[in-house]
């Protein structure tokens, strides 16, 4: 998938399901790493703020897609590339003075391209610690 | 582009197996008739032979094969080789416990663990051992029944053991012969059936042979019971009945159980008068998924929405009543109102369904470890929403193996200290406004503090020369691979159970809180948003927003003679009271000047505080009104706000109204700092 600028790998084993967008609506006051919420399923989804993760920008345009992770977090996708059954090596470790660390793990190259992996329970707890230190 | 999204319905159903398994387990607990014994056993053997099929098709080939084993027991239950006891009842609902926990687990993503019966392996083990027919003891005795040999050989492998089972156990078998009416010859044989099924046991169901001189359909039915009353025939209908074989004289050898385990006690059969028949019926239900739900709320208020207007706006119309429909539109809210609160009760179930899986496990742990416990559940009518006590089980039964494993002491350790010998386990369900609050309290040793801090410093999560407090300290056994247990028990202690139970109360938008003392026992605290509820509202609007604050919260609504800004105090019933804007507390624009505020007002607060009333300054009062509240998730939970309720014209955000005054507190503070 490609968002925030990168070519992003993200497990299955962290996905639920990839739906259509719609706008979010911010909550009230703001929330770091969190553009707003959207209703999925009759509950309230919180949708990321790629901006808002150290080294992480804006999408280009409007998403193609959210992609819903299990732990209730919506990801918006400038696109879906496609699905890998397996995973060639080898991976290399994200570099230390990487901003980008705490969220994305090791890289792997796919058809000549740098493909990052998200590192989910990474990116949660930065949110988390977003919402502590406000 | 759904992943496990079809598999909704199987998840729901394995939970319904597993309620109804725990529930007829339960009714065996008590003494039953032989018949109400074999149609629990039954329903037992085709719900985990479901379950093993279920988890077969997720994928999950260990859970399938457990399941499988436990079908098994039951087969064998079912076949008569073993007899419903107290200690074997306690075995499978420890079994089926075991299986509902995997099943949490596999919800949640987690692996397989290398056998789900684990903590029951041995007695399963004894079970299958000792129910097994040794070389050559197999025994039929359907040869003793009066009947032709065509005829008994058209019986299946089940109905021999079932005869077989029924005349060692000293039941008679009769044969009833029924020739009904070719037009309603399959709703007659239903209802003798039935009736039957009720009275005893239903062996089998065979085609008779139709005397010559009568017309329609024949059938003989091989019933377990002691008498066979008389059953009513209706017009052109024959029936006759007559014993197949007396127990009391079959042979003593051939009676003898021998394939049953030596401690396997006969069936308990009830003293004094007969306790009334339980007939066990297979609940039907319906399940509809949660989206499904969301999906009907929307259709049924369409619909409703749709009818009123066309009819009672049509009267009007002709009528020409310009007031009218405002009034009806109103009215119209109310009743789809009504109808959004009759299918959010549709979501709801008793707490005492997560209670009826704590009593079973407290009675195994408190046997297996040799510590008797009272346990006391209270708040068992609590109705909670069904995703929400479904994601709470394992955490709670977490809780539950914590306390009865650690907390309570042995007898002879209580006794020292001057307790009774026998433990208590309480465990409370309540609604505190908005929150649920489920407490579990022991009156065991209570945490121990020095171990925590010593285990603290040796993982680093405290530094030397750090004083913390007991709080703290208690935090701290909440954090991952914590454990003051040197070695890990079968039971708990494994260091992997209190964080989870951590992460998911708190993903849930709520919280955990430890309180103890020493040599008195401990309290766990978990408080939790309700996810949804209707909830009284007054609608203000602020910086465009419209937001709702709920009623029971609100002392009084005021407009001030001069513009209101933050900080200042107003009069309100001969009081001052300090003012801050519903802006500066959400954080959100400071507004230049406003006319009204509300006067919200904290009850209950701390014991001998009483409570105290700030007043928010809003920029417009709208009006009030009932609003289904949605909570917001872990990840989107805003200061002051308690979650959101989606309308026409964007999102209602319902605030927390002591999350407002204590922001309103802050606010006011840093105002008073920055002079």
């Amino acid at each position: 998938m490609r968002a925030a600028g990168r070519d992003l790998l993200l497990s299955t084993r962290d996905l639920r399901e990839v739906v259509t967008p719609s706008p979010p609506t911010p909550l009230p006051g703001g929330l770091p790493g969190i553009q707003g919420v959207v209703i999925h399923h009759g509950e309230f989804l919180p949708v990321l703020a790629w901006e808002d993760l150290p080294g992480g920008r804006c999408l280009d345009g409007p998403p193609e897609a959210l992609a819903v992770l299990r732990t209730r977090l919506a990801l918006p996708l400038e696109r879906l590339v496609r699905t890998l059954d397996e995973l060639p090596g080898p991976w290399e470790e994200p570099e230390d003075a990487d901003p980008a660390r705490p969220w994305l793990g090791a890289s792997v190259q796919l058809g000549g391209v740098v493909v990052r992996q998200l590192d989910v329970e990474g990116m949660l707890d930065l949110l988390r610690r977003f919402r502590s230190e406000r | 582009m759904p992943l496990d999204q079809s598999f909704d319905d199987v998840w729901a159903e394995c939970e319904d197996l597993f309620g109804q398994a725990r529930q007829t387990l339960a009714t065996l607990k008590e003494p039953q008739p032989a018949h109400v014994v074999q149609a629990s056993v039954n329903a037992l053997f085709r719900a985990t032979h479901t379950l093993k099929g279920m988890a077969g098709m997720l994928g999950y080939p260990v859970f399938s094969k457990a399941a499988h084993r436990l079908e098994d027991i039951f087969d064998l239950m079912r076949k008569g080789r073993l007899r419903s006891t107290d200690s074997l009842i306690e075995t499978l609902e420890a079994g089926i416990l075991a299986l509902e926990s995997g099943l949490d687990s596999l919800r949640r993503g987690r692996p397989e663990p290398e056998d789900y019966l684990q903590p029951v392996r041995r007695q399963i083990g004894e079970l299958e051992a000792m129910a097994r027919p040794a070389e050559g003891q197999t025994q039929d005795l359907t040869t003793l029944l009066d009947l032709p040999l065509e005829t008994l050989k058209a019986l299946s492998d089940y109905e021999r053991l079932r005869v077989t089972a029924v005349l060692r156990a000293g039941t008679p078998i009769h044969a009833l012969g029924v020739c009904l009416d070719y037009a309603t010859f399959d709703e007659r044989l239903r209802a003798i059936s039935e009736t039957l099924a009720a009275r005893g046991e239903l062996i089998s169901t065979l085609p008779w042979d139709l005397p010559p001189e009568r017309e329609g359909l024949a059938f003989l039915l091989l019933w377990a019971g002691l008498t066979l009353e008389p059953l009513p025939v209706e017009a052109g209908e024959a029936m006759e009945s007559r014993q197949l074989v007396d127990p009391a004289g079959i042979p003593a050898s051939l009676r003898a159980p021998a394939a049953l385990p030596p401690e396997v006690v006969p069936e308990r059969l009830p003293e004094g008068p007969a306790p009334p028949v339980v007939p066990v019926h297979e609940a039907e239900i319906l399940r509809l998924p949660a989206q499904r739900v969301e999906e009907l709320e929307a259709r049924l208020m369409t619909v409703g929405q749709l009818r009123d207007t066309t009819s009672r706006l049509l009267r009007r119309v002709e009528e020409a009543d310009l007031e009218a429909p405002r009034a009806l539109l109103s009215e119209m809210e109310t009743g789809l109102l009504d109808v959004q609160k009759s299918l959010l009760q549709m979501r709801m179930v008793k707490v005492e369904s997560l209670f009826s899986r704590i009593e079973p496990m407290v009675k195994n742990l408190s046997r297996d470890l040799g510590k008797p416990v009272r346990l006391q559940l209270q708040g068992g009518e609590l109705e909670v929403e069904r995703s929400l006590l479904s994601r709470l089980a394992d955490p709670f039964l977490h809780l539950v193996r914590n306390a009865l494993d650690h907390g309570l002491e042995l007898p002879s350790e209580r006794l020292a200290q001057g307790k009774t010998e026998t433990g208590t386990l309480k465990l409370s369900a309540s609604q505190w406004g908005r929150n649920l609050r489920f407490d579990l309290r022991d009156d065991g040793r209570g945490f121990d503090l020095a171990r925590i801090e010593a285990r603290g410093l040796e993982l680093g999560l405290l530094e030397d020369g750090e004083r913390p407090d007991p709080e703290r300290l208690l935090r701290l056994s909440l954090e991952p691979g914590f454990s003051t247990q040197d070695q890990a028990s079968q039971i708990s202690g494994r260091g992997v159970g209190m964080d989870v139970v951590r992460s998911e109360v708190e993903s849930l938008g709520g919280e955990i809180h430890l309180s103890t003392e020493p040599r008195r026992g401990s309290l766990i605290r978990l408080t939790l948003p309700l996810s949804r509820a209707v909830v009284n509202c007054l609608k203000v609007r602020c910086e465009g927003q419209v937001f709702g604050i709920p009623l029971a919260s609100v002392l009084r609504v005021q407009t001030g003679r001069t513009p209101l800004v933050g900080g200042m105090r107003v009069e309100v019933l001969g009081e001052r009271l300090p003012l801050e804007s519903l802006q500066a507390c959400l954080g959100l624009r400071d507004p230049e000047a406003q006319r009204t505020f509300v006067v919200l007002t904290q009850r209950g607060g701390p014991a001998g505080r009483g409570s105290f009333e700030v007043a928010i300054g809003v920029d417009q009062v709208l009006g009030r009104g009932d609003v289904l509240l949605r909570s917001l998730p872990e990840l989107a939970q805003t200061p002051g706000i308690m979650g959101g309720s989606p309308q026409e014209d964007g999102i209602l955000w319902v605030v927390d109204p002591e999350a407002v005054l204590g922001l309103a507190m802050d606010s006011l503070m840093r105002r008073v700092a920055s002079v």
